[in-house]
Order: structure tokens, then C-alpha cells, then sequence
């Protein structure tokens, strides 16, 4: 007779092996583990609530890509990505460029809680959490496959993290950071906890809801298949903070507060654009903002408090970083837009300005004035003005530009100097990030760095483009060629009434 | 004479810029490296424009000093911080 799960699921999950031929140190390096100044019997407590055996690990998942290939077949076949709004689809690009390889790197660091991890049910639950990137990494690059054909910028589901664009080398160092070069321990509190737990919900929630309300259903149902992965493997960061807070407070308060930081910056600059500029104006459900307030913001502070935690002592900043940050990262990537490798939408046209004022009271004049000139140039066919001819100054922590994190009425400089070196930062934030842990930052290089350090030749916008891989099938270009512009062309005065003969 | 990169900030723009200037430069000519990044690009120029003044650390700087001088006076490290504006006040060639 087959044991019911109940009667097995414990121990199975439990198996721990007393080591006797290898000191437990060498096995489980607290460098990789984590565990320094953790007594190693406080990790009984560790537990989580998905209670999840292999047999129906495999059932589910089955279940799950069964439904989003039958969708996907049955999409493709219909040629609906075809009749998708151009803006839209940019999203779509630019998810699949950044994202799919971060997924992938996700293997990896669940492969290390499989090994690493501190407690054997951790290490099981690493295992789940494992299979489910590779999941996501495959779902990505078939749907990518799939769409090749219809555009080459499919493509940069793969190739990007091949390539040294700008935006993919700040994603990337943010998830070398969080995934690759962390232990355990931290690597569950900032991507488990902050990344997965919180900010996905930005990603793979409303966008999938923009998504499909945009008509694009196949690429929606791949977001939201993704997501009810990350809603299980996710709850590895829970346990592990409950038992860092009770050895760690400290530590854990840190870990925390960097990677909330870091996270916003990443997502104002690969959700907020396509959320706030790129959604048809029509099809908005929510705007970023809005969305950060209800899903990420309420949802921090109720773990905090839940923890015994403090805000972090940034919380002011970082809610007026919210009100601005996102829309910097697109007027920024608007205006350098050869460095893309999507099409981005202005999204200013006069009702989508008066949509982005009445959500953002302070849009106008933090944002609206600097859209004007542009516009001037546009309309009187001033296009080399429409252009960048050099660089923004990039932050040494984030990797974006400085500037990018708040308005242009707060911009400052916050410079540092350490071994000799001055490194900028694109907010007193990322600096106190720096300084937390200088030696894990210093030395990297932005792309500002290597431009003047002759590893871009040659040293103009040209010889950048082709270093960063940009080819012109798919670099970045207004999506709706400017015809947005022209709601502000001043009409013609009316002519004379002829005279009545 | 020297090639020097800076942060060049033109005040009222969002984002500094990369700007390479070179140390014989004076600081009517840094100005001028800097602005043409921001002013007229999404910065408008204003009526009765009256030129630039730059700033460094919040002291206006002499428009004819070159960078140089500046350096021999203050610690200027690459990529260092240099604020641009329009100038305020009479027209020098009032």
C-alpha cells in the first residue's frame, strides 16, 4: 500500500546527513553558504509553506506549459503578433533582452541553494526553484524563436547578455551581483525576497494585464505561467530572513534596504517606461506609479513591520524617486535611442501628456519643458538636435545615467573618491549603497569608464553603437516615426472668407 | 595642452554629460562643450541670452581661467563634476 504524502513529505525533504569524513566548514563554506555567525542548529527552524513533492512538481508543470504551448500554437498560427501595436511590442523586445538570460542566471543561483544552502529543505526547494528558471529560460527563447521571423530583435532574447549595450551591462551587473556573487543567505533576501517575492509582481502581473488588454495574449499567458513559479520559489526568502532577524538584525536590515533600492532602479527603468509610454493609452490599467504604491511599496512595508525592521532611512527619496525616476530612464533612452535595441514610443503625444499629468502632477515641469524642446526640434526638421553627440555620465553603482534616479530640479552631484579613484552616483542612495561595501563595487566599470579608457574604438557615437553590438535592423528608432510630434504643430490661420459678390 | 574628461552638468537639463575638454581651455570654452549637449537639444535657449558661466563645487569661475589654472588651485580628478548655466547679470559687452 502507498504511503499517503503526509506520512513521507517530512523526511524526504529532511534527508540531512551527519558529516563525518569531511569537515561540515569545507562542505558548506560559509563564503557561499552564508552562515557566518549563525549557529548551524537555528536552521531547523527554516521552513516554507509550499509543500511541494517531485511527483507533483512534475504533474503541475506539466499542466502549466501544456496550456501556454496549446496558446502559443494556436497565436503564432493566427498571425496575431502581426496586428499588435507597434509601442506595444517594443515591451515585448525589450523583456525578452533583458530578461530571458537573467532567468537563466537564476539556474544558476538556485543550483547554489541546492548545494549550499544551510538546511536540507532549503536545498530541496532549491531544486523546484531550479527547474523553474530553466522553465522560464526555454519559455522566453521559444516564444523569441517562434517570432524571429517577424522581427530580428527576437533575437536579443539570446544575444543580448552577449553584448555590451549599455542597459544589458546594468542589468547584468545588478544580477551578477544579487545571483551570481552572492551567498546564500543574501542572495535569498535580495532576489527571493525583494526581487521575486515584490518586484516581479511589476512585470509579470501588469504588464501581463497590459499585455493583454493590448490583445497580446500569448505573450501575457507566458508572464503570468512565469509568475506562478516565482510565487513558490519566491518564499525562500521568508525563513531565511526569520532566521537572519533573530541572529543578524543588522545585517539583515542592510541586505534589505540595498537590494529594494537597487531593484526600483532596475524596474523604473524596465517597467515604468513600457507601463507609463509604451501601452497604448487606451489599454492602461494602472499607471507605474500607482502600481508601485499598491503592489511593492504597502507590500515592503508590511514585511518590515511584520520582521521588526525599519523603513530604510532613504523611504522619503525613494518615494520621490517614484514619482520621477522612470520617467528620466525614458526620456533618456527616447533621446539615445540608436543605443537600443527596441523602437521606443515617445508617448507624448497631447492626451497622452495630459494622462501623464493628471498622474503625475509634477510631470509638467520636471519633464514636460525638456519634451518641448525636443518637439521644436522635431517639427521644424531639426532632427541632428533631436540626437545625442556624447554620453550621459553613468552611476558607478547602477550603471545608469546620473540624473536618472529623480528630477532634474534635484539633480547634485554625489561623488566619491576611494583608492584614488572618483566614482559618481546617481543619488545619495546608490553612494550609501557604495559605502556599505566599497570593495564589491569599486573597480567595475561603466561604459563612460571604458569609453575613456580606449577600450571603444573609435571613441565617437558610431564606434559605440558597433561596440555595443547594435546592427540597424534593430536599432533603436522613434517607433512611430515622429507623428505623434505633430499634434503640436500650431494649425494654419484660417483664410480670408472670400467676399460676397 | 591636455585632454580632460568631466561630468558637465547644464543646469536646468536632467542628466550630466561626458565631456572632453582640453586643459588650455578656458572656461568660456568649457561652457560651451557642455551646452551644446543640453541647450537647444531639450534645454531652450532663453531670450536675451547673455553667454555661459561655469561653477565648480558652487564657485563661479573667471571666464577667461583655462582649466589648467583651475586644477593648480583645486584637486580635479577625471570625470569631475563641473556645473554650467546661463549668465546671469549685464552683458559682458554692456
Amino acid at each position: 500500500m502507498l504511503l499517503n504524502r503526509d506520512d513521507w513529505y517530512e523526511t524526504s525533504r529532511d534527508l540531512e546527513w551527519t558529516l563525518s569524513y569531511v569537515d561540515p566548514e569545507v562542505a558548506f563554506p560559509a563564503r557561499w553558504s552564508g552562515t557566518d555567525g549563525i549557529p548551524a542548529d537555528a536552521w531547523q527552524a527554516w521552513d516554507e509553506p509550499f509543500r511541494v513533492s517531485y511527483r507533483d512538481y512534475v504533474r503541475i508543470q506539466r499542466e502549466k506549459e501544456s496550456g501556454v504551448k496549446a496558446v502559443s500554437n494556436a497565436l503564432v498560427r493566427a498571425g496575431i503578433y502581426e496586428k499588435l501595436d507597434p509601442a506595444h511590442v517594443a515591451a515585448s523586445h525589450l523583456h525578452m533582452g533583458t530578461t530571458c538570460m537573467v532567468e537563466h542566471m537564476a539556474v544558476t543561483m538556485q543550483s547554489r541553494f541546492c548545494r549550499f544552502a544551510p538546511t536540507p529543505k532549503w536545498r530541496n526547494l532549491g531544486v523546484f526553484g531550479m527547474l523553474d528558471e530553466t522553465r522560464h529560460t526555454q519559455l522566453d527563447l521559444r516564444f523569441s524563436h517562434d517570432l524571429l521571423k517577424a522581427d530580428p530583435r527576437f533575437d536579443w532574447a539570446q544575444k543580448a547578455f552577449h553584448t555590451n549595450e549599455w542597459g544589458v551591462l546594468a542589468v547584468k551587473n545588478f544580477f551578477d551581483d544579487i545571483m551570481l556573487n552572492a551567498d546564500c543567505v543574501e542572495a535569498a533576501l535580495a532576489t527571493s525576497l525583494t526581487v521575486e517575492h515584490g518586484f516581479t509582481n511589476i512585470q509579470f502581473v501588469a504588464l501581463a494585464a497590459d499585455a493583454m488588454a493590448a490583445g497580446d495574449i500569448n505573450w501575457s499567458n507566458l508572464l503570468s505561467s512565469i509568475q506562478t513559479d516565482e510565487a513558490r520559489h519566491a518564499q525562500q526568502g521568508f525563513p531565511t530572513l526569520q532566521v537572519l532577524i533573530e541572529h543578524d538584525p543588522e545585517r539583515a536590515q542592510q541586505a534589505l534596504d540595498v537590494a529594494f533600492w537597487r531593484s526600483t532602479r532596475l524596474f523604473q527603468t524596465l517597467t515604468g517606461p513600457a507601463m507609463d509610454y509604451y501601452t497604448p493609452l487606451e489599454q492602461r490599467k494602472m499607471s507605474f506609479k500607482e502600481f508601485m504604491l499598491e503592489w511593492i511599496v504597502n507590500h515592503h512595508e508590511r514585511i518590515l513591520e511584520d520582521y521588526g525592521l525599519k523603513k530604510p532611512w532613504y523611504w522619503d527619496q525613494f518615494l520621490h524617486s517614484l514619482e520621477n525616476g522612470h520617467h528620466a530612464m525614458h526620456i533618456g533612452t527616447w533621446f539615445w535611442r540608436p543605443t537600443l535595441f527596441w523602437k521606443p514610443n515617445a508617448g507624448v503625444s497631447k492626451d497622452e501628456r495630459a494622462w501623464l499629468n493628471e498622474k503625475y502632477p509634477t510631470w509638467e515641469d520636471n519633464w514636460g519643458v525638456l519634451w518641448d524642446e525636443i518637439i521644436e526640434n522635431v517639427n521644424h526638421d531639426r532632427m541632428p538636435q533631436a540626437f545625442p553627440e556624447t554620453l550621459p555620465s553613468l552611476c558607478n553603482l547602477t550603471q545608469l545615467p546620473l540624473g536618472s534616479a529623480m528630477s532634474r530640479h534635484d539633480l547634485a552631484p554625489h561623488q566619491l573618491v576611494y583608492g584614488g579613484r572618483l566614482y559618481s552616483f546617481d543619488s545619495a542612495i546608490s553612494q550609501w549603497c557604495f559605502e556599505q561595501d566599497p570593495e564589491r563595487y569599486a573597480g567595475h566599470q561603466t561604459v563612460v569608464d571604458r569609453f575613456i579608457g580606449g577600450q571603444i574604438v573609435p571613441p565617437d557615437l558610431g564606434g559605440g553603437l558597433q561596440w555595443m553590438g547594435l546592427t540597424p535592423d534593430v536599432m533603436g528608432d522613434d517607433v512611430y516615426g515622429y507623428a505623434w510630434a505633430k499634434d503640436y504643430i500650431a494649425a494654419a490661420p484660417a483664410a480670408p472668407a472670400a467676399p460676397v459678390a | 595642452m591636455a585632454l580632460f574628461p568631466i561630468t558637465g552638468r547644464f543646469v536646468g537639463d536632467f542628466v550630466p554629460h561626458l565631456v572632453a575638454v582640453d586643459t588650455d581651455d578656458t572656461m568660456d570654452q568649457v561652457a560651451e562643450k557642455v551646452a551644446v549637449h543640453s541647450v537647444g537639444r531639450r534645454v531652450a535657449r532663453p531670450a536675451g541670452f547673455n553667454g555661459y558661466e561655469v561653477l565648480f563645487n558652487g564657485e563661479l569661475l573667471a571666464p577667461g581661467a583655462t582649466l589648467g589654472s583651475v586644477m593648480a588651485g583645486h584637486e580635479v580628478l577625471p570625470l569631475q563634476w563641473f556645473d554650467v548655466r546661463f549668465r546671469t547679470g549685464v552683458p559682458a559687452d554692456a
